[in-house]
């Protein structure tokens, strides 16, 4: 934990790393810093180019993402970088991303955010920017921005249910960026609250056709993959465009609800979800993969996609679990591992040949 | 008939294997050991785990199947946190249930030390030696003898470790885990091919891990690995005794991929070498790298002593050959 800003000249601008569409919370996070918030620029392959180019060799592949964001961020005029830090690797990013990027020369402030959701000691590391910072300020941009979580995941849930099956393409999608640019916008609970109410009606209003053959596939995994759709290649995308309709549970209005105090008493139900596979947590999300898989499996999906950055190691422990699983039960789980080189032909053949398996099973002919 | 318990020869293993066999032999129970790694274990490993498990852990699952029938129990520590604020690295967090998923028909023992929430490694082997013995007493008076013996011979090797760095010669830092360094296959043969061109070898994990665990937040202050904590202190430690650094890495350690990187970042002007070992390796690729490194070092040597005219900083006894 720790806030540097030995390095900075001027007045700050602060910068994030992107993770979905989660960029628009965090600037009304940052807001009370009263300072100029950089957003990153768009994910791009540049992006991970420059990440990988100065990352360790075999770090996870966020690590990386994260890296490009700064950089890019940097060279647009940021001075000051938040990280955020986590049960795995992740509680280490910060302190030797920041080293890397001394070493490429840029000056720079550096906030790390080590508590988890510790609200109390985000206000104390915000406050060492902003020594105005009133409890009160903070507070309040803390409840609008987890209400916009809320609704950019309750949102973003039913499309990925009913995208792949909308009459008219792109109509989702449409709708989709209308509602983040509205949601942008929105700093109080009941406009947001509005706003959430429009668009899940006006989306539930899409003409969709459901095929007989329709397929239920639940995406497990590691959070960043799952969450940032850049990083796993738009994979929800891409199974909505092969006719199958999308389960997932890890989001970010998720993992608040189930953190701090809650934490412990979550990761029992995990473990005895996960009963015969696990009998203790295996680090960060990698419990929950197994737990979700057999929930899934019992609740009679077709499938499971397994999400990890190569070398994960939650979800390499983890994937011994789910491996047996799928053994025993005959129970089909996809196992996507992405790293810089992964390749999108590779990955479009492969979902394929699962969804094709997935529909033989069920007795009815292929697409 | 007596009880047998199975150790693996492999992760923890070097750091606790006093304290595991002193403790069972005193509650009476037969202690086998797997015998060191051999290529056979490795493939066996490999087979066993999932493609993208770190080296270690492979060799790991490899010892715990040929321990199979072997004996009655195989014992397999789950270490979550040793200390606040700290935790292990995840593959000690999984290491139990990776073993039972993976590895078929083996009866696996295993405490479970997560001091964090409370849960002691006294409290742990205590509930696994009432396995054997019913005296609770007994037990604890086993644990406590096995304690004094695993302490002893800590001194022990800090002291060896101490009388190396006073002998003259090249010194090297190997900066690794036990578990790499000590193997049959993964260190022993970088180990030798140290000693075959007369290095002397100081190891960060022969040192003393109270004072290391201290120094280590000179280097770092984040880091939440307790065994890696204790290498960065030992680099700290030993920085300015030792000629050269060598880590010693497997592929894809998730800790060390990190805290490799920050190393060679702050100990600028210290010659170090990153040597990263996978299932494939070959050995006239290290065999060259480490002699060129070792090269290296004593041409430095050499040179840095004339420029600054002080003969004093020459090693004695290791001209080039």
């Amino acid at each position: 934990m720790g806030v540097n800003l030995a390095q900075v000249e001027g007045a700050y601008k602060v910068s994030f790393p992107h993770m979905g569409n989660y960029c628009i919370p965090v600037r009304t996070l940052a807001e009370p810093l009263e300072c100029e918030i950089v957003t990153p620029p768009k994910m791009t392959r540049r992006t991970l180019e420059l990440g990988a180019r100065h990352s360790p060799e075999f770090v996870c592949v966020p690590f990386k993402y994260n890296l490009g964001n700064y950089i890019e961020a940097l060279d647009i005029g940021a001075n000051l970088l938040i990280q955020a830090g986590g049960g795995c690797r992740f509680g280490y990013y910060a302190e030797v991303q920041e080293a890397i990027l001394r070493d490429l020369g840029y000056q720079f402030g550096m906030v790390r955010l080590l508590g988890g959701f510790d609200l109390r000691e985000h206000i104390r590391d915000f406050r060492a920017v902003n020594p105005r910072l009133t409890l009160w300020r903070a507070l309040k941009a803390y409840r609008v921005a987890l209400r916009q979580t809320k609704a950019l995941d309750q949102v973003e849930e039913l499309m990925r249910k009913n995208a792949g099956f909308e009459v008219e393409d792109g109509a989702f999608e449409r709708i989709h960026k209308r509602f983040l640019a509205e949601l942008d916008k929105a700093r109080e609970i009941r406009v947001i609250e509005d706003i959430e109410r429009r668009y899940l009606a006006e989306m539930a209003s899409v003409p969709i056709e459901r095929p007989d053959d329709m397929l239920r596939v639940g995406i497990v995994g590691e959070l960043y993959v799952l969450m940032e759709p850049f990083s796993n290649y738009f994979v929800e995308k891409e199974l909505a465009r092969r006719g199958v309709e999308v389960h997932r549970f890890v989001t970010v209005s998720h993992m608040v609800e189930n953190a701090g105090k809650h934490k412990d008493a979550y990761l029992r139900r995990m473990i005895e979800l996960a009963d015969p596979y696990l009998k203790y947590h295996v680090g960060a999300d990698g419990t929950e993969s197994v737990a979700m898989t057999h929930k899934l499996m019992r609740d009679g999906f077709d499938g499971v996609l397994h999400l990890k950055p190569f070398g994960c190691m939650p979800e390499v422990n983890a994937m011994a679990a789910l491996q047996r699983l799928s053994r025993e039960h005959t129970f089909p789980v996809l196992f996507i591992s992405y790293d810089e080189q992964t390749s999108e032909t590779g990955l479009a053949t492969r979902l394929d040949a699962f969804c094709d398996m997935l529909r033989m099973r069920k007795g009815k002919p292929s697409r | 008939m007596q009880a047998t318990v199975g150790l693996p020869r492999s992760l923890l293993f070097y750091k606790y294997h006093v304290l595991w066999t002193s403790f069972f032999e005193a509650l009476g129970v037969t202690t086998v050991t797997s015998p060191p790694s051999n290529r056979a274990m490795l493939q066996r490993g490999i087979e066993l785990a999932v493609d993208e498990t770190c080296i270690p852990l492979k060799v790991f699952l490899g010892h715990v199947d040929a321990l199979r029938d072997k004996a009655d129990y195989i014992l397999v520590p789950r270490i979550v946190t040793l200390a606040k604020d700290e935790t292990a690295c995840v593959k000690f967090l999984g290491a139990y249930d990776v073993a039972r998923n993976s590895v078929p028909d083996v009866r696996l023992l295993e405490y479970n030390v997560d001091v964090k929430s409370g849960i002691s490694e006294k409290d742990e082997l205590c509930r696994v030696g009432r396995i054997f013995e019913r005296s609770g007493r007994r037990v604890r008076r086993a644990y406590e003898h096995a304690k004094r013996e695993q302490r002893r011979h800590n001194a022990e090797i800090t002291l060896q470790q101490e009388q190396a760095l006073e002998r003259p010669g090249l010194k090297v830092l190997v900066v690794g885990h036990g578990y790499n360094l000590y193997d049959e296959l993964l260190g022993k043969p970088i180990v030798d091919n140290l000693k075959s061109q007369e290095v002397e070898i100081v190891c960060s994990e022969l040192a003393d891990t109270a004072k290391a665990r201290r120094l280590a937040s000179r280097v770092s202050t984040d880091i939440p690995w307790t065994y890696n904590k204790e290498l960065l202190g030992a680099l700290e430690l030993y920085r300015e005794r030792v000629d050269g650094v060598v880590f010693l890495v497997t592929f894809p350690c998730g800790p060390d991929s990190l805290m490799t990187e920050l190393c060679i970042r702050r100990i600028k002007g210290l010659p170090a070498i990153t040597i990263v070992l996978d299932e494939l390796q070959g050995e006239a690729g290290l065999k060259t790298r480490l002699e060129s490194f070792i090269d290296l070092i004593r041409m430095g040597k050499d040179i840095g002593s004339t420029q600054v005219e002080d003969s004093s900083r020459l090693p004695q006894g290791s001209g080039v050959a």
